[in-house]
C-alpha cells in the first residue's frame, strides 16, 4: 500500500504524524493553559495564565535540560513538578516525534496506537511521581503505579514497534458528527442535571445526541424524546426510588 | 448430601416471589437486548448497573444473571430470523441457522437452538453447584503469593483467548491495572494520580469506566457505520416448530460436545461465551464426515454454538463464586455489583451468604426454562423489535446510560468522566485494541496490588517467594507456558483460524 502511494506522499504524512506527535507531548501544558483561563473570571482554583504559561516555558526550554545536566553531573536537588512533566512525558515524546520522521511506517494503526497509548503510560508516571516509594521491603503508595507504568511504557513501544516492522492496516477513519453531538449531549445533561432537572436536561440532551445522525427526522424524534423523559421520570425516581431533582430549580421553589 | 440440601435451600429463595420475579425481568430484559444489534451483553449490564442498586442483593444479581444468558439466548433468535447476530456470541449460528430459515426450516433452527441452550443449561447448573464447595475449600488454602499468581494467571488466560493481538491485549491489561490505581492507596492513604480532584479521590467508578467503554464507544462506533443498518426480515410465517425425528438424531451428540466444549471454555478465565460457540462451530465442522454441509443450513451448526454459549456463560459463574475472579467483563461487573451491595467476593462468599449463592445457581436453571418456555411463542414480536431504526435507539441509549451514571453517585462528574472513556473507547476500537482485557484489569487491579504487596512483606520483600510457594509456581509455570505457545506460529494460526470462521 506504501508502496504504491509514492515516497514523497509517505514523506509528508510522517510529517503530519511527527506533528501530531509534537502536540501530544505538550497537550498537558496546553490543557492547564487553557483551564487556567477560568481563574481570570475567578471561576476555579490555580494558577493564572501567565504563571502557568511561564513556568512551563521555562521548564521546557531552561529548567529540565539543567536537571538532566544537573543530574549527568551527580548533583541531586529537588526537582519542581513542571519540570518533572517536560522531563518525563514531553522530551520522551519529542523524541518519539523526531524519530518519527525517519521512519517508515508499515502500519500506521499500531504505530499511532502504540505511541499514544505510550504517551498515556509516561503521563502515568509523571503523576505517581510525587508518590512515595519503597520503605525498605514493603511497597510505597507509588512503587506499583510505577511499575505498571513503566510496564506500560514498554509495552507500547512494543506495539509501535510492530508497526514499524511489519505491515497492518492503515489508520482507521475517525468521523466527526457522531462523537461530537454525543459528546456534547452527555455534557450538557451533566452541567444541566443539577440546575434544570432531570425533565428538561433529559429531553434536551436527546435533541442534541439526535444531531449525531443525518438520518434524523425531527418530528419523530421529538415525539421519543418526549415518551423517553416520561418513563425515565416515572422510572428512576419512584419506581427505583432513587433520588433525583426533577423539575428546573426555579420553577421548583 | 449437602449438595441437594444446597441446592434445595438455593430453589427455596430462587422461588420466592419477588426473585422469581427479578429472575423473570432479567431473562426479558436480556432477551430484548440480545435481540437489538448494537447494544452488547457488557453495556446492557453496566446500564443496568443502577437500577439494581434498590433492590435487595439477591434480586439484584439474579436479575443481573438473568439479563447475561437471556441475552446469549435472545442473540441467536435475530441469527436465525434475519442474519443479523444480536451478540456475539451467536455470530456463528447465523451461519447455518438463517441458512436453515430460508429453507423454510425456522421453527426447527429455533426449537434446536431452545433446546441445546436449555440442556446446556441444565448440565452447567448442575456443574456450578458441584464444582464450587470443592474450589472453595481449594481458594481458602490459598495465600497473598497464590493469589497472585492465579490472578496472572487469569489474565494471561484473558489474553490467550482474547481476539488479535497479544501484545495489544497485555497492554490493554495493564492500562486496566493502571486506572485502577487512581485514588486513594489503600494501605497508606496517600491521593494517587487524582490531581486534587475530589471526585477521584475515591478512584475511577467501574460502572463509569465500563459504560463510557462498551456504551457510549459503541455508540459513537455504530454511528460512524451509518445508523441504518441493512435488515432483511424473513417475512414468512414460522410454521411448525418441532424440529423432525432425523433432527433430533443429528443434533444430540452436536448438543453434547458444545455443552462439554463450553462447559470447560467457560471456566477458564478470559473466554466466556464467544471463543465457546466459535471453537463449538470449528470442532463440529473439523468431525463432520462431510462438511461441505456446514454453511448451508447443518443443524449441527446450531444446535452446538448455542449449547456451548450457553453452557460457557453459566460456567463463568464458577471463578467468580468460588475464587472471588471474574473470567471475563461481564463477571467483572457482577464483582461490581456485589461489591455495591457490601458483598465482597471471594471464597467466603460462599460460607457467609448461602442465599446468594445458592439461590443465584438455581435461579439460573429456573430461568432457562422460563427463557424456553417465554421465547418460542413470543418470536413474532422480538422479530417486530428488529423494525426500531437506530437513529431513535441511539439518543435513548446515551440519555438512558446519562441517567444511570449519575444516579449511581449523584455526581455530575462521573457523567463526564463516563462520557471522556466513551472518546477514549472509540479510540481504542480505532486502533483495534479489545476493552475487555481493560476491564478486567481494572477489577483485579487493586486485588493483585494488595495481594503482591501482601506476599512481599511476608516474605521480607524476597521476590522468589512465587517461585518457592510450589502452588504458587504452577500457576506461574502454566502462565508462562501458555504465552509462549501462542506466540509460537503454528499456535497462532490456530487460534486465527478459530475467530475467523465467521468470515469465509
Amino acid at each position: 500500500m506504501a508502496d504504491t502511494m509514492g515516497h514523497s506522499a509517505t514523506a509528508t504524512r510522517n510529517t503530519s504524524v511527527a506533528l501530531g506527535f509534537c502536540l501530544l507531548a505538550l497537550a498537558p501544558q496546553i490543557f492547564e493553559l487553557i483551564w487556567s483561563i477560568g481563574t481570570i473570571p475567578g471561576w476555579g482554583a490555580g494558577r493564572g495564565p501567565v504563571t502557568v504559561l511561564v513556568s512551563h516555558a521555562t521548564a521546557l526550554l531552561a529548567g529540565a535540560p539543567g536537571a538532566l545536566l544537573g543530574s549527568l553531573g551527580g548533583e541531586t536537588k529537588k526537582t519542581s513538578s513542571d519540570v518533572l512533566l517536560a522531563l518525563i512525558y514531553s522530551y520522551p515524546l519529542f523524541v518519539v516525534a523526531i524519530v518519527t520522521l525517519f521512519m517508515t511506517i508499515r502500519s500506521a494503526q499500531d504505530y499511532v496506537g502504540g505511541v499514544i497509548l505510550m504517551a498515556l503510560a509516561l503521563f502515568a508516571l509523571w503523576a505517581s511521581s510525587d508518590l512515595q516509594g519503597m520503605r525498605g521491603f514493603s511497597f510505597g503508595a507509588g512503587t506499583a503505579p510505577r511499575m505498571f507504568g513503566g510496564l506500560l511504557v514498554a509495552l507500547s513501544a512494543g506495539i509501535a514497534l510492530t508497526g514499524l516492522l511489519s505491515d497492518g492496516p492503515a489508520m482507521a477513519h475517525y468521523s466527526w458528527r457522531g462523537p461530537l453531538f454525543v459528546m456534547a449531549s452527555i455534557l450538557f445533561f451533566a452541567l444541566a442535571i443539577r440546575p434544570l432537572g432531570l425533565v428538561v436536561s433529559a429531553f434536551a440532551s436527546f435533541m442534541i445526541a439526535a444531531f449525531g445522525s443525518h438520518e434524523t427526522r425531527w418530528m419523530e424524534a421529538a415525539i421519543v424524546g418526549a415518551c423517553l423523559t416520561l418513563g425515565c421520570a416515572i422510572l428512576f425516581p419512584y419506581v427505583l426510588g432513587l433520588p433525583m431533582p426533577m423539575f428546573p430549580r426555579f420553577l421548583a421553589q | 448430601m449437602e449438595l441437594f440440601a444446597n441446592l434445595a435451600h438455593g430453589f427455596v429463595v430462587a422461588f420466592s416471589p419477588v426473585n422469581l420475579l427479578m429472575c423473570l425481568i432479567g431473562a426479558l430484559v436480556g432477551t430484548l437486548v440480545g435481540v437489538l444489534p448494537g447494544i452488547g451483553t457488557i453495556a446492557t449490564v453496566a446500564m443496568l448497573l443502577p437500577i439494581t442498586f434498590g433492590l435487595p442483593p439477591v434480586g439484584a444479581l439474579i436479575m443481573l444473571a438473568g439479563i447475561y444468558y437471556g441475552a446469549q439466548y435472545g442473540g441467536s433468535t435475530t441469527s436465525i430470523l434475519v442474519n443479523i447476530p444480536g451478540e456475539a456470541t451467536s455470530v456463528v449460528t447465523a451461519i447455518d441457522g438463517h441458512q436453515m430459515a430460508k429453507q423454510g426450516r425456522a421453527g426447527p433452527a429455533l426449537a434446536i437452538a431452545a433446546i441445546g441452550s436449555f440442556f446446556a443449561g441444565c448440565v452447567a447448573t448442575v456443574l456450578i453447584a458441584v464444582l464450587g464447595a470443592p474450589l472453595t475449600k481449594l481458594a481458602l488454602a490459598f495465600g497473598p503469593a497464590e493469589y497472585f499468581s492465579l490472578m496472572v494467571l487469569g489474565l494471561i488466560f484473558a489474553v490467550v483467548l482474547a481476539k488479535g493481538s497479544v501484545l495489544k491485549a497485555i497492554a490493554m491489561i495493564v492500562f486496566g491495572l493502571l486506572l485502577s490505581m487512581v485514588g486513594s492507596d489503600i494501605e497508606t492513604g496517600a491521593s494517587r494520580m487524582a490531581f486534587n480532584i475530589p471526585e477521584l479521590a475515591d478512584g475511577l467508578g467501574f460502572a463509569t469506566v465500563a459504560m463510557g467503554v462498551f456504551g457510549f464507544a459503541e455508540i459513537i462506533r455504530n454511528l460512524d457505520a451509518g445508523a441504518e443498518m441493512n435488515r432483511d426480515l424473513v417475512q414468512q410465517k414460522i410454521t411448525g416448530l418441532m424440529p423432525t425425528r432425523k433432527d433430533l438424531k443429528d443434533s444430540t451428540p452436536a448438543i453434547l460436545r458444545g455443552t462439554v466444549l463450553g462447559s470447560i471454555l467457560g471456566i477458564l478465565p478470559g473466554g466466556g461465551a464467544v471463543i465457546a460457540s466459535f471453537a463449538a462451530y470449528t470442532l463440529e465442522k473439523k468431525i463432520a464426515k462431510d462438511p461441505k454441509r456446514f454453511g448451508r443450513g447443518a443443524i449441527e451448526g446450531v444446535a452446538a454454538p448455542e449449547s456451548a454459549n450457553n453452557a460457557a456463560a453459566q460456567t463463568s459463574f464458577i471463578p467468580l463464586l468460588t475464587l472471588g475472579i471474574p473470567p471475563n467483563a461481564v463477571m467483572a461487573l457482577m464483582v461490581g455489583a456485589m461489591t455495591i451491595h457490601g458483598i465482597v467476593p471471594g471464597p467466603q462468599v460462599m460460607q457467609k451468604q448461602p442465599d446468594l449463592v445458592w439461590g443465584m445457581i438455581a435461579s439460573m436453571w429456573i430461568g432457562n426454562l422460563m427463557l424456553i418456555i417465554i421465547n418460542l411463542p413470543l418470536v413474532g414480536i422480538w422479530v417486530r423489535l428488529l423494525r426500531v431504526p437506530y437513529r431513535l435507539m441511539f439518543p435513548s441509549i446515551v440519555i438512558f446510560c446519562a441517567i444511570g451514571i449519575y444516579s449511581v453517585n449523584n455526581a455530575p462528574v462521573d457523567v463526564i468522566l463516563a462520557g471522556v472513556f466513551g472518546l477514549v473507547g472509540y479510540w481504542l476500537i480505532k486502533h483495534d485494541f479489545e476493552p475487555a482485557p481493560l476491564l478486567l484489569g481494572m477489577v483485579l487491579g487493586p486485588l493483585m496490588e494488595e495481594n503482591l504487596r501482601r506476599a512481599l512483606l511476608i516474605s521480607r520483600g524476597d521476590w522468589s517467594v512465587f517461585l518457592t510457594r510450589p502452588l504458587s509456581a504452577v500457576l506461574l509455570a502454566i502462565a508462562a507456558g501458555l504465552l509462549i505457545l501462542t506466540v509460537l506460529p503454528v499456535l497462532r494460526a490456530k487460534r486465527d483460524e478459530v475467530f475467523t470462521e465467521s468470515e469465509n
